[in-house]
């Protein structure tokens, strides 16, 4: 492994099924309702776009290690989303739970 | 340790010349992943919720350290610690996200049965329901204003010459059923009448066992039969002249009178 990297980037080949899995969380972070106010979210972008650049320039290694760190980027900005939707979710519903509470208080 | 590391901070600054040590920063990545990891790995939520990210979080904080044994190797540390710290922040997340789904299935359940109590706290709330029902009887009912609230149930409830209830006066009679469940202090007598056909006598025990009958089904649907009087009056007090069939039609009843909130009937006639 160390030999490899050091060995540089002329080995590496060119990381397609990576770029792909990245564009993918990318796709289903956006799809949940992520936004760049996320900022996991603007750091899988900012890192793939450099990724796609990467590819550009046969820079494999990079490309691949940058791809790496935005799907897991986009899979936390994704995670982030759901889990905030849920706490608002649960909100709501224990305000309506109070109110329900307060009126059956009133009513005895 | 400390006595290792300016060694190998001597032997990085060696080695990468210009580009600097990069031990310390990939070090402290190191040990920050390493502190994610052991917090998810011991937290039984995460386990539970999602185990392959936790695996995988110890695959690239493994990878991390077996390459931190190499010198020049800091940029690849640096990148298996950060997976691995994403993976440890992901597992988190999905758990803090299954933790909520369950708060909110119970809390789902919690409203459900609070509507249920609810609905019947109001249901059972005798001024509603008391109410509501009184508006039921009163449109079914006329007032006397000698006799107070009276509610008449018309000879189509009974067949000819007998004395049982017909099924059609189920309604009628499980409102007031209701009614008198929800103003327990209510007392009603319940009048029979017949048309002057037939013998008086068999008019008198005819309206008076259709009477009955009507107080029997009230008590079989739970009301306390000391709230109940039965009168019968045969032919008498007809309310139509009985020389047409529409007016025997009419003569044939059973009326109840209700007393007032506080339990007061007028006399029988």
């Amino acid at each position: 492994m160390a030999l490899l990297a050091l060995a540089g980037c002329a080995t590496d080949p060119a990381p397609h099924e990576q770029m792909r899995l990245s564009e993918q969380a990318l796709e289903q972070a956006k799809a949940v309702g992520a936004t760049d106010e996320v900022a996991e979210l603007k750091l899988a972008e900012d890192k793939l776009a450099r990724a796609r650049s990467n590819m550009a320039s046969e820079s494999y290694r990079d490309a691949r290690l940058r791809a790496e760190q935005a799907e897991l980027d986009a899979r936390l900005a994704e995670a982030r989303v759901l889990t905030l939707k849920s706490q608002e979710q649960l909100s709501l519903l224990q305000s309506r739970v109070n109110r329900l509470r307060k009126q059956l208080g009133e009513q005895q | 340790m400390s006595s290792i590391k300016p060694l190998v901070a001597v032997l990085c600054a060696g080695v990468l010349g210009l580009q600097g040590c990069a031990s310390e920063r990939s070090e402290t990545a190191l040990d920050q992943a390493a502190a994610s990891f052991q917090a998810v790995k011991d937290d039984s939520n995460v386990l539970r919720s999602a185990p392959r990210d936790v695996i995988r979080a110890g695959e690239s904080l493994a990878r991390a350290e077996r390459l931190s044994s190499y010198v020049g190797s800091g940029a690849d540390v640096r990148h298996y610690a950060y997976l691995s710290q994403r993976y440890s922040e992901i597992a988190r997340e999905h758990s803090n996200l299954v933790l909520n789904q369950e708060r909110l299935a119970k809390l789902e359940l919690e409203r459900q049965r609070l509507q249920l109590a609810l609905r019947e706290a109001k249901l059972v709330s005798v001024q509603q329901q008391g109410k509501w029902l009184e508006a039921q009887i009163v449109s079914l009912a006329t007032t006397q204003s000698d006799r107070g609230l009276v509610m008449t149930l018309g000879d189509v409830l009974f067949d000819t010459g007998q004395a049982e209830l017909k099924n059609s006066a189920s309604r009628t009679v499980l409102k007031l059923v209701q009614f008198l469940q929800l103003n327990p202090r209510r007392v009603v007598r319940i009048e029979g009448y017949t048309d002057s056909t037939g013998t008086p006598e068999d008019n008198l025990t005819l309206s008076r066992d259709r009477a009955q009958a009507v107080a029997d089904m009230l008590v079989d649907l739970g009301v306390d039969e000391k709230r109940i009087q039965v009168e019968g009056y045969g032919d008498q007090y007809p309310i139509e002249a009985n020389a047409s069939e529409r007016g025997r039609a009419q003569n044939r009843r059973v009326e109840i009178v209700f007393s007032d909130e506080k339990g007061h009937l007028g006399a029988p006639r």
